[in-house]
Parts: C-alpha cells; sequence; structure tokens
C-alpha cells in the first residue's frame, strides 16, 4: 500500500481525476499560454527561474526607482588655463601667474588683496609737535623713527623693541617705547576734531591707554615668579595642597554641622534650605512641628504667634493674616483650639524654643516628691496618671486639677502627720512630768502613751476627713494601718 | 581656490645649508632636489685636455687662469678623483664663498629640477644670523644670473615656526655646522634673543677624537674611506683589520678630500651608533642600553658599548669640566643656549614661547635628544611643550618645509620682490622688503 498515490487510489475506486490538484499531489508543471513574453526590466536568467507566475512583482521590479545621481560640477568639464594675475595690494605692476577657471573674468580683483589690511598709523606734523608732543626724553627725530618701526611692523611693540636701534639714543625699554607712542596718540586724538560721537573717541582712548608704571611692576612680578626656584615652586605647590585639603575639611566640617542643626532644630536653626513641607500632614510630631514653623516663618512678624505648642495645625498653613478675621469660626469649624503662649522672641537658642507636641506626650504629672503617693492615691481610684484614654483638653484639665487636689490631700496629710507626731512628743514630755511630780514609775508608762497619741491622731484625721469627702478613704498606708491598729486596739 | 589660502605660482624654493643645498616647488611636500653643499673642484692648466665634467655648472672658467672644474651633486665629491679638492661654501651656517653658489643652484634648479628659473619666482632661505651684504648679493645672483621674475629671501627661524604651524615659537635648530635657539614671535624673528654655536661640529669632532684614539679595550680606528680601500678580509669582532689600500690612488688624493671623507666616515658612525641617554647622563643607564656593531670601511668592526655610544650625544648637553678650562671659546651646549635665548626676551613672551619649541634640523634626529631636551627643559620650566615632527623629512627640511608653506600662499604673493623693483630701487629693496 506504501507505493500508491492518490491517482492510484482515485484510478481504483474509479473517481475522476480532479481539476485542481491536492494538496499532496505534486503540482504538474503549468504551461503558460505564451511564453515569449519576458517583462521588460527583468533579466534572462532570473525570469528562467522564476518563470511568469510573479508577474506582479516584476512589475516593480521593471525600474528599480534609485536616487537620483548627484550632479557634481555642472556636468561638463572645467577648463582651467595659466593666467597672469595683477595683485591689487602690490605697488607695482607686477604679474604673477596662476590657474584659473577659464570662464571666470580675468579683469576681477585678486580675492587675496582684501587681506592686506593697513593698521591706522598716526601721523603728526611738526607744528602739533612743537604745540603738544614735547617731551624732555623724546626728541622729535627719535619719535619719528618710532613711529615708523611701529608702522612698519604693524603695532607689534616686541617686534619693535627688538629691532629699536636708534643711534646715540638713550637706552629704551619696551614700556618707554609703549608710554612714547600711546601718549603720543592719546595727545593727537583728544586734540583733533573727531567727527564720530562722544562714546567712540572715549572708546578709542581706553584703547590708548597704557599706565607705564602698572606694566613695569606687573613685569617685575612675573619676572620673580620665574625666578622661583626649584624648591620653592614645590614648596608653593605643597602648601596649596595643604591649603585646599584644609578648606575641603571645613566644608565637610561646616556641612555635618549644618546637618546637625537642621535635625535637632530645623527651621529655628536658621539654616537658608531647611525642607518645609507645605503640603499634607506627616504623623511624626517632628515633621508636622517643621510644617507648622514654616507656615509660621511666612507670615508676617507682627501678627501674634498664635502658634499653640500643645496643638497640631491639621489642613494648611493659611498666612495669618487672611486667618485672624474668620479666626474664632474656622477654628471651631475644625476643632482648632489656641492658646496663648509666650511669644519666643530671639527664639534660636535652643533652651528657649518649645517645639509642637502631641498633647498624649505631655500628660500633666505629680510633683516629683509627692509623686509615689499622689499616684498611689489615683490606684486606689483606678485611675492611671500615666495614660488618658481620651487625652482632650477637657480630660486633661480634669486630670490635672486631680493630681492637684492629690497632691494637696498628701500635703495636709503630710502636715497633719507633723503636728501629730508634735502633739505626741508634747504629749509624752506632759506625761513625764505628772508622772515625775506624781512619782510613779514612770519608765514603765512610756510604752502605752502612742498608743494614746495614736487614738488622738486618728480622731483629728477623722476630723479633717470630714472636710475633704471623698479622699477620706484613700489614705496612706501608714494612716491606714494605725486606723486598722486602732480597731484592733 | 581660496581654501587653505593657497594660490600656487609655481614658486620655487631653494634652502641652502651647509650640509645639502634643498630644492623644490613650493606647494610640495618634500624637496625636489636634495644636492650636497659640498663640492669638489680640480685646477688644471688650460692647455690640459678635457676632463669628464660631471656638471656643466663651471661658470669659474672665464675668471681665473688655470681652469677650475667642478663636481656638483650625488657623484660630485664623493667619486675619487685625482687631486681633486674638496671644499664647502658655507661656514657656520653662512655662505662665506659665493662662487660656488650659482653653479650650485643651478644644477639643482637646472639639472636635477630640469626647470627654468627665469619663469618661476625664487624663494630663497637664511639663517637668521645672516649679514645684509650676504643677502644682498644672494638677491643679486638669483636676478642677475638666473634673471628670476621675482624673489624672497626668509629666515630659516620663521620657515620652521611656519612649518609647524606656529605664528610664534622658539625653534631650535641643530644643522650640521651650527645649532641654533631662534625666538620667533608672529613671523618675526626677536635679533635679541638669537643663540647660536657651532656646537654639532664640537659633537663631530668629540666622535672623532674617540674613534682614532686607541682606548684600553680596543686600538686606534683607521678612517680609511672605501675609495681608497683595494682588498679587505673578513675579521672578527675587535680584531686588527685585514686590508689593503689603493697605492695608486693614496698618493693622488688630497688632504681636503680625505678630510671630508673621514669626517663622513665619522658621521656615519654617528648616525648609526651614537645616541643621547634621555634622562640625563648616568654611567650605568648609558651601559644597560648595550653595545651596538659597527663595521668601518676597513673592515674592522666592533661592539661600541653603551657608554662610548652615549657620550658623544651628550656633548649636546653637557661639557666635561677639563674641556671648558682648556677651550675657552667652546661652543654653547643646547641648555645654555635656550636659557641665554629666554633671558633676552621679555617676560611676557618667554611662557608663549616655551609653550611652542619647535625641534628641527638634521642633527636632531640623534637618538633619544628630543625626549633628552623635552626632560631638560620640563626640568627647568613649567610648561613645556615641544614640537618635534616624526616625519625624519619633515624634521630635516622644516625650513624647505616653511617656505614651500609661505611660497604657495595667496596673501603672500604681495611680498616678492619683482624684477622691476630689484632695477628700480636696487640692492636697498632687499632689507626694506624682507624683514
Amino acid at each position: 500500500m506504501a507505493g500508491a498515490s492518490a491517482a492510484d487510489v482515485r484510478s481504483i475506486l474509479s473517481l475522476p481525476n480532479p481539476s485542481t490538484a491536492g494538496p499532496s499531489q505534486p503540482r504538474k508543471p503549468a504551461v503558460p499560454a505564451e511564453r515569449a513574453r519576458k517583462p521588460e526590466g527583468i533579466s534572462r536568467e532570473l525570469y528562467s527561474l522564476i518563470g511568469p507566475s510573479v508577474p506582479s512583482l516584476a512589475a516593480q521590479l521593471a525600474k528599480p526607482r534609485l536616487k537620483q545621481k548627484p550632479n557634481l560640477g555642472g556636468g561638463g568639464r572645467v577648463k582651467w588655463e595659466w593666467r597672469s594675475f595683477k595683485n591689487g595690494a602690490r605697488s607695482d605692476g607686477f604679474e604673477l601667474s596662476h590657474w584659473a577657471k577659464a570662464g571666470s573674468d580675468p579683469n576681477a580683483e585678486y580675492p587675496f588683496a582684501k587681506y592686506n589690511v593697513q593698521t591706522t598709523s598716526y601721523v603728526y606734523s611738526q607744528e602739533e609737535y612743537a604745540r603738544l608732543l614735547e617731551d624732555a626724553e623724546w626728541t622729535k627725530e627719535e619719535t619719528d623713527y618710532l613711529f615708523n618701526l611701529v608702522r612698519e611692523y604693524d603695532s607689534r611693540f616686541h617686534v619693535v623693541y627688538d629691532r629699536y636701534e636708534y643711534p646715540s639714543g638713550p637706552q629704551r625699554t619696551l614700556e618707554d617705547l609703549k608710554d612714547r607712542y600711546f601718549s603720543v596718540c592719546r595727545k593727537l586724538v583728544r586734540d583733533r576734531p573727531w567727527a564720530g560721537d562722544e562714546a567712540s573717541k572715549n572708546q578709542l582712548l581706553s584703547s590708548l591707554q597704557f599706565d607705564k608704571e602698572r606694566e613695569t611692576t606687573r613685569k617685575k612680578y612675573v619676572t620673580s615668579l620665574e625666578d622661583r626656584t626649584p624648591e620653592q615652586v614645590a614648596e608653593e605647590d605643597a602648601l596649596f595642597v595643604e591649603l585646599q585639603r584644609l578648606e575641603q575639611n571645613e566644608r565637610r566640617f561646616k556641612r555635618d554641622r549644618d546637618e546637625l542643626l537642621r535635625t535637632l532644630l530645623g527651621i529655628e536653626s536658621g539654616l537658608p534650605d531647611v525642607q518645609v513641607d507645605e503640603e499634607g500632614l506627616n504623623g511624626a510630631p517632628q515633621e508636622s512641628k517643621k510644617r507648622k514653623r514654616g507656615g509660621n516663618a511666612g507670615a508676617d512678624l507682627d501678627t501674634p504667634v498664635s502658634a499653640s505648642p500643645s496643638v497640631i495645625a491639621l489642613g494648611p498653613a493659611i498666612p495669618k493674616k487672611a486667618q485672624s478675621a474668620k479666626n474664632a469660626a474656622f477654628d471651631a469649624q475644625n476643632c482648632i483650639i489656641r492658646t496663648e503662649v509666650p511669644a519666643t522672641t530671639s527664639s534660636s537658642t535652643k533652651v528657649a524654643h518649645q517645639p509642637v507636641y502631641l498633647r498624649s506626650y505631655k500628660l500633666p504629672t505629680p510633683k516629683m516628691t509627692a509623686a509615689p503617693k499622689v499616684a498611689q492615691v489615683l490606684g486606689e481610684l483606678g485611675i492611671s496618671h500615666t495614660r488618658l484614654v481620651m487625652p482632650t483638653r477637657e480630660n486633661c484639665a480634669q486630670l490635672e486639677f486631680l493630681l492637684e487636689a492629690g497632691a494637696a490631700l498628701v500635703e495636709t496629710k503630710k502636715s497633719v502627720d507633723k503636728i501629730e507626731q508634735d502633739i505626741r512628743i508634747a504629749k509624752a514630755r506632759l506625761d513625764n512630768r505628772q508622772s515625775e511630780d506624781a512619782d510613779g514609775e514612770g519608765t514603765g508608762d512610756a510604752a502605752p502613751t502612742p498608743m494614746d497619741v495614736d487614738e488622738v491622731n486618728d480622731a483629728d484625721a477623722d476630723a479633717e476627713g470630714e472636710v475633704d469627702g471623698r479622699a477620706q478613704s484613700v489614705m496612706s498606708t501608714r494612716s491606714t494601718r494605725s486606723a486598722r491598729g486602732r480597731r484592733s486596739v | 581656490m581660496v581654501n587653505y589660502g593657497g594660490d600656487e605660482v609655481s614658486a620655487l624654493v631653494v634652502d641652502i645649508g651647509s650640509s645639502s643645498i634643498r630644492a623644490g616647488y613650493a606647494g610640495d611636500d618634500t624637496p625636489k632636489a636634495i644636492v650636497p653643499t659640498t663640492y669638489g673642484f680640480t685646477e688644471e692648466s688650460p692647455s690640459a685636455n678635457e676632463d669628464i665634467k660631471m656638471s656643466e655648472a663651471n661658470e669659474g672658467e672665464e675668471t681665473e687662469k688655470p681652469r677650475v672644474n667642478l663636481y656638483i651633486g650625488q657623484n660630485g665629491p664623493s667619486l675619487w678623483r685625482e687631486n681633486m679638492e674638496v671644499s664647502n661654501p658655507m661656514q657656520n651656517g653662512l655662505i662665506v664663498d659665493f662662487n660656488p653658489i650659482s653653479p650650485l643652484i643651478s644644477h639643482c634648479l637646472n639639472d636635477v629640477m630640469r626647470c627654468n628659473p627665469s619663469e618661476h619666482p625664487v624663494l630663497v632661505t637664511e639663517p637668521a644670523w645672516n649679514t645684509q651684504e650676504n643677502r644682498e648679493r644672494m638677491a643679486e645672483i638669483m636676478f642677475e644670473e638666473f634673471q628670476v621674475p621675482a624673489f624672497y629671501i626668509a629666515n630659516t627661524g620663521v620657515l620652521n615656526a611656519f612649518a609647524a604651524g606656529k605664528g610664534s615659537a622658539l625653534v631650535i635648530d641643530i644643522g650640521q655646522s651650527a645649532a641654533s635657539v631662534t625666538p620667533v614671535v608672529d613671523g618675526f624673528v626677536l635679533r635679541k634673543g638669537l643663540q647660536y654655536s657651532s656646537l654639532p661640529q664640537l659633537v663631530t669632532a668629540h666622535a672623532r677624537h674617540l674613534l682614532i684614539n686607541p682606548t684600553s679595550r680596543r686600538p686606534a680606528i683607521h678612517l680609511w674611506p672605501q675609495q681608497l680601500i683595494a682588498s679587505k678580509q673578513p675579521v672578527d669582532a675587535g680584531q686588527n683589520p685585514k686590508f689593503e689600500l689603493r697605492s695608486d690612488r693614496v698618493a693622488k688624493t688630497t688632504a681636503s678630500w680625505k678630510k671630508w671623507a673621514e669626517d663622513r666616515e665619522v658621521d656615519e658612525w654617528m648616525q648609526s651608533v651614537a645616541g643621547v641617554v634621555d634622562q640625563g647622563w648616568n654611567e650605568q643607564f648609558a651601559h644597560q642600553r648595550g653595545p651596538k656593531h659597527y663595521e668601518f670601511p676597513t673592515g674592522y668592526n666592533y661592539y661600541f658599548n653603551g657608554i662610548e655610544r652615549h657620550s658623544v650625544g651628550e656633548q649636546f648637553f653637557t661639557h666635561s669640566r677639563q674641556l671648558v678650562e682648556t677651550n675657552p671659546n667652546l661652543p654653547k651646549h643646547l641648555p645654555a643656549l635656550i636659557s641665554s635665548a629666554l633671558s633676552a626676551c621679555d617676560p611676557d613672551l618667554r611662557q608663549v614661547l616655551m609653550g611652542n619649541v619647535v625641534l628641527s634640523g638634521g642633527g636632531s634626529q640623534f637618538p633619544g635628544l628630543a625626549d633628552r631636551l623635552a626632560n631638560e627643559l620640563t626640568r627647568s620650566f613649567p610648561h613645556v611643550k615641544i614640537h618635534a615632527p616624526g616625519n625624519p623629512i619633515e624634521r630635516r627640511y622644516g625650513g624647505w618645509l616653511g617656505g614651500s608653506i609661505l611660497a604657495s600662499l595667496g596673501t603672500f604673493h604681495q611680498l616678492w620682490i619683482s624684477k622691476e623693483e630689484w632695477q628700480e630701487h636696487g640692492r636697498a629693496i632687499v632689507n626694506q622688503r624682507c624683514k
């Protein structure tokens, strides 16, 4: 069965041959109707390979559209000819020859003649010299010589100085020459009528300015700089490196210090680039403090500092002036309570500054001396003074009042104890005296005496407890113990 | 055409040096003709039969009673001839004898370049210390004898700076007979700062002294040139040479030719073996450079050790104390030339000059000389930049190259001294135009 093809199967089943070949059937080479016509623009070899089956492609192949060749040099050949030319910069009629384009104008000006720029040179008349330019150190002949040289060498003063050899004249320095030349030019410009405006004249005069003293000093400095020995240069270099190192250190210290100040003091550090976060509320109190203070700093200094240390400003910091009008309404609406705090002027010191805090962080605490006793009193009442579930303003005030009451109670108790003690001692003394007077065995009676005192004490305490009301039952351990002792007695 | 400012007028550039005359077309990068300046000549009575003349340039024949035959060019002095004297018109870079100059130039232009000088403007170079008479004489030769249409004479220092592309430079030019340090500012030589000495001659003399005197390890070396040697046999290094002289020639050899030939042997030895220690003189360091082998025409060959080789180049930079004591007018060495040139310049210019040091001339091609110079200069000046072309042609013929650049510039053509001007103004125009 393996050798049988689809055609065999068809013939066995006597099926008609399909008009179109199936996919598994080898395609019969299609015999083209008109083979002869080869499309234009396709090579014969390529056509014989791909055949006529791709006419659409062949149509595209026909004309490959390439970029047009650039037209260099205008197509035709350029003709050059050896031609003599006149140079406009020359004073004589000398003609040199060079290659030139055949078509170009033979009488055109030589292109390089325009670079022959003459510098403006100053010339003075005999009369002008006599009137203006007389100088004790310079003769007219030498000045003429100098001006000729300057003109000849186009004001290249280094070259002028090099070629300056005035016979029987004094030795001139470069500065002498420059000074003389420029001073003469300045005098001429000032004296002569000026065609342009004043500004251009001043500009010209300033360009002719020459300070001989300064130049001489400067040159002296340059020379001394060059005359340094290698050791001096090396030392200078080393010092410079050291200086740079120190400066870098100082910068680093300053940066660290600023960083530290910014972290500790925020805006109060007085540093210019403290980050002020204007938008949004950040949870950390440190940042909210910054933000609030930043808002304040932006406000006018005349406005009362209404920033409360015990209040967190919610919402955007609004400039105080705008706020003051609707202050009350705004505060009521946003549950803001303002507390007047003494304005901390010149509060750049760390001590004077009171940053913002959460109220729960600053619950009132009893005085240090009485703290354990007050805590005990509160504990008996079932109140924790270190933690308030709802530290609202009112609650805080009540807690504070409670603590104050507790403290007063403890204080009272203490004075009461003290007085009782005094009474007891006084009583003991009295008893002693009575027993001495009664001539009895006074030493044996010492023991029961405190008991009696205690009784009196308790009676007193009870009387006081009546006044204090609730506080009566919450007494110190000592008093309770003594009370128990009294009952047991 | 206007690009790069060049405009070719087919000018010729002639650069006359102590060792060679360079000639070529302006705008080229290499001279077309390089001809030795040294020439040979024989004198004979007019009745004598016509000798083979190497060149047609025998201009001197009408002037003197004895007929003088000049032998110029590559085959001039280097071919041995009976009773031929050898001479050089240059001394310390200056032309001292103008008689052979026109035959030499004519040989370059007419025979080697095959051009007619009367059709081309000619630019000639001169050393910075050239005299006024010399440049006027040169102009006269060019105008009167060669009938050039235009002439200009330019300074080699300036041209070397131009070849390096600089307007201001400190040009250190070490030639065959003179070493010079020329401060150039804006294309002008500062004459007050110009320094030159015959240092290269001292170096050659030192090398010659070194060779012809025996040392503890080798005998004195004979500098016989190959023209006088009939046969030789190979010998081991350091062994005495086995050679036979051409006795027929030796007898008829003139002293000047022998001197010239021996100097050439010394020169070749220097070029192949000598060098400069680039970090200052240090015997150990020089010794580490190792020996180099060299064989003389006699067959004598030897491994010259590092110290021997480098002590020659060291003469450029330091002179031994005994040499200074015995020779009062010793030529200044390079560091002395440079420092005295600089100290004569304005302090403002020193920085500019040291930032543009141009090293030029064939003598500067001593191996290691450029490095040594850079080291010496950076030691004493903070900001030194040395321009030393790596291309040997550019280094040797820097002056010619600068002339080639200058004479092909469009803006230069106004400076030519035309024949008309020469005839009108006479000699004075040369000094007036060529500043």
